[in-house]
């Protein structure tokens, strides 16, 4: 199996504001590793996001080609793009985005019911994610009884309940304190070294971005820096 | 297409109690203005047909086709007729054959009232119960001639506007100055009957200086012998001196509700135009509920959602808020609104709220829910997933 999970290949994003055209992304050339943890950063409009969204299947490049795990995803219909984000991706917010009327145990369960899973391995698959990111006694409260570490340890055990290749994190630790980002990064890492996880992350804090293997620095939507972290 | 847990759907209406509330409530008085039209009409109808029997023959005055009020026929009518038209329903010897005045006349009733109020009395014999087979006294007595007493239909009180125990067996009404007392009250279940004043044929022609009658009922008979109504038009054709028409009763009823169909429609009308502010209403009150978590569709759509899964979602949260609004809307019908007694020139009806006008206001609260929640729905849904997110 070759090891390029991701190749984006001339890869470019454009759209149109009023008359005004923006190109966030632009001729992008890139290969990421399957296990890989890569960090994206840049000043803000650099297209780290749009980036990121590409790759999630969330957006849809307006050029070049991408190809995740040997799949050209920017030639997917809508649906068969949404199942193919349910199996491939799970996404890691900035601001958590969890449902607030659900329970911590049923935000873990939403993206399961999109997989053919009967009740009993929806149960141990939540139970299993849940207690990886250390949230397990925390699995009946609702979001507004838990603290701001707390719902992203919760969105993260979202992110992997369904074993997805890829894991994206926009700004993971964007909105949280410095000790709860420090458990969230360790999180990741164990992810990546642990269950092989190929993550994405875009961060603005160059702390965050030195648990990464390797730091992406965007400018204008081109890559102008590459290089592996200075940690590994 | 993998669906969203209806608990979604169901938690989520719980998120604003003052949003859900004005969405039920919203539906709900939407759903009883509809009910409440579907009620007159149905009422309005139903009063009407139920006034004519099928197998009764209305004899009147030519030219008095629209109106037996204004019709004038000898009062040798009746007796004429059941000596020349074999074949007309009979029972123990008594003829089915009943002539009678329809007049409107003020009454004044209650006490401390002065004005007295337009209300149809009609004079009649015993023979009127036989053609008239709706009707029934059911409290009180029979009306004897020549001794000033009447019987009330149970809605009387709403043409006259005086409560019910106004009118009670042992009251009294005011007539042209002269009292007249109540011996009984009759009820002829949703008809137009309801709604009168009867009172013995001979005293109101009395009383109104008049010596014809404005009409004679007459019921067919039934089997091989039994007269048709052809056999009563030819008589009346061949009764030159008499100037007499027949129209099968149920015909001059359906006459007189293709006259009020104005009405019905007015009130459909008014129905529908103050049901489209209420459904937009609505629309406002789903964009605003919608509007508010276009993050979180962008999440679930992030998540592998598809754009239908959430729609059904959204769709089933209004239904859901529509609905419970529906069900209030139609227990208050079925327990305040139906029979609630409505007065209108030819008399009084009670609204009718039965199967097909609840079925038609559960159908209504349905439209609502989706009517309500499409329109918003697209609107959160037509985000791209990049953008939905970055909502506030």
């Amino acid at each position: 199996m070759t090891p390029t999970l991701i190749e984006c290949r001339g890869l470019a994003r454009t759209y149109r504001r009023g008359p005004e055209l923006i190109t966030p992304l632009d001729q992008l050339d890139l290969d990421v590793d399957r296990g890989d943890f890569l960090a994206l950063m840049g000043p803000s409009g650099s297209g780290k996001t749009t980036l990121l969204n590409l790759i999630a299947g969330i957006d849809r490049p307006t050029g070049g080609t991408l190809t995740i795990g040997g799949v050209e995803i920017s030639g997917l219909s809508n649906g068969a793009l949404a199942d193919w984000r349910s199996a491939e991706i799970g996404y890691i917010f900035q601001l958590y985005n969890l449902v607030p009327v659900l329970t911590a145990y049923e935000n873990v369960e939403l993206p399961l019911l999109l997989h053919k899973l009967s009740r009993r391995e929806r149960h141990e698959r939540v139970a299993t994610a849940l207690a990886l990111v250390g949230v397990a006694d925390r699995s009946s409260h609702y979001p507004r009884q838990l603290s701001g570490g707390q719902e992203q340890r919760v969105a993260i055990a979202r992110a992997i309940v369904t074993d997805p290749a890829i894991i994206v994190a926009d700004e993971p630790t964007g909105d949280l304190d410095r000790a709860a980002a420090a458990a969230v990064m360790e999180l990741l890492v164990r992810l990546n070294r642990e269950m092989s996880k190929t993550i994405l992350m875009v961060t603005h804090d160059p702390g965050c971005a030195a648990h990464a293997n390797r730091t992406l620095h965007l400018e204008k939507g081109r890559l102008v820096e590459s290089g592996l972290a200075a940690a590994h | 297409m993998r669906l969203l847990p209806v608990s979604y759907a169901v938690r989520n209406l719980g998120r604003s109690i003052p949003r859900l509330a004005l969405s039920v409530l919203g539906s709900g008085l939407v759903v009883l203005l509809v009910l409440g039209a579907g009620g007159f009409v149905r009422g309005m109808t139903e009063s009407l047909r139920r006034a004519g029997d099928g197998g009764n023959v209305l004899i009147m005055g030519i030219g008095s086709e629209e109106s037996i009020e204004r019709s004038e026929i000898p009062a040798s009518t009746a007796s004429l007729l059941q000596a020349t038209v074999p074949g007309l329903r009979s029972e123990g010897g008594a003829a089915f054959v009943s002539p009678e005045v329809h007049v409107q006349l003020p009454i004044v009733a209650g006490n401390g009232s002065r004005e007295g109020r337009l209300i149809l009395v009609r004079g009649v014999t015993p023979a009127a119960l036989l053609v008239h087979e709706q009707v029934q006294i059911v409290e009180g007595d029979w009306p004897r001639s020549g001794h000033d007493e009447i019987l009330v239909g149970r809605l009387a009180n709403t043409k006259l506007g005086v409560p019910q125990d106004a009118l009670a067996v042992g009251q009294s009404v005011r007539i042209d100055g002269r009292d007249w007392h109540i011996s009984g009250v009759l009820a002829a279940p949703k008809s137009l009957i309801d709604a009168e004043i009867w009172m013995p044929l001979n005293d109101l022609k009395e009383a109104t200086k008049r010596e014809t009658d404005s009409c004679v009922v007459a019921t067919l008979g039934e089997g091989p012998e039994a007269a048709e109504l052809a056999d009563i038009q030819t008589f009346c054709r061949r009764r030159l001196d008499l100037e007499i028409t027949s129209m099968s009763e149920s015909a001059y009823y359906s006459r007189l509700a293709a006259f009020f169909a104005p009405i019905r429609v007015v009130v459909w009308v008014t129905a529908v135009l103050i049901a489209a502010g209420g459904v937009l209403g609505g629309l406002n009150t789903m964009y605003a509920a919608f509007a508010s978590r276009v993050r979180e569709i962008g999440m679930l759509r992030c998540l592998g959602f598809r754009r239908s899964a959430v729609i059904v979602s959204l769709v089933q949260e209004s239904c859901l808020a529509s609905a419970t609004g529906t069900l209030i809307a139609c227990a208050i019908g079925v327990f305040f609104l139906d029979g609630l007694a409505v007065q209108f020139s030819m008399g009084a009806f009670g609204l009718r709220i039965d199967a097909p006008a609840l079925l038609f206001a559960l159908s209504i609260g349905l439209c609502l829910g989706l009517l309500g929640a499409l329109p918003p729905a697209y609107r959160c849904l037509k985000l791209p997933i990049p953008e939905s997110l970055k909502a506030v």
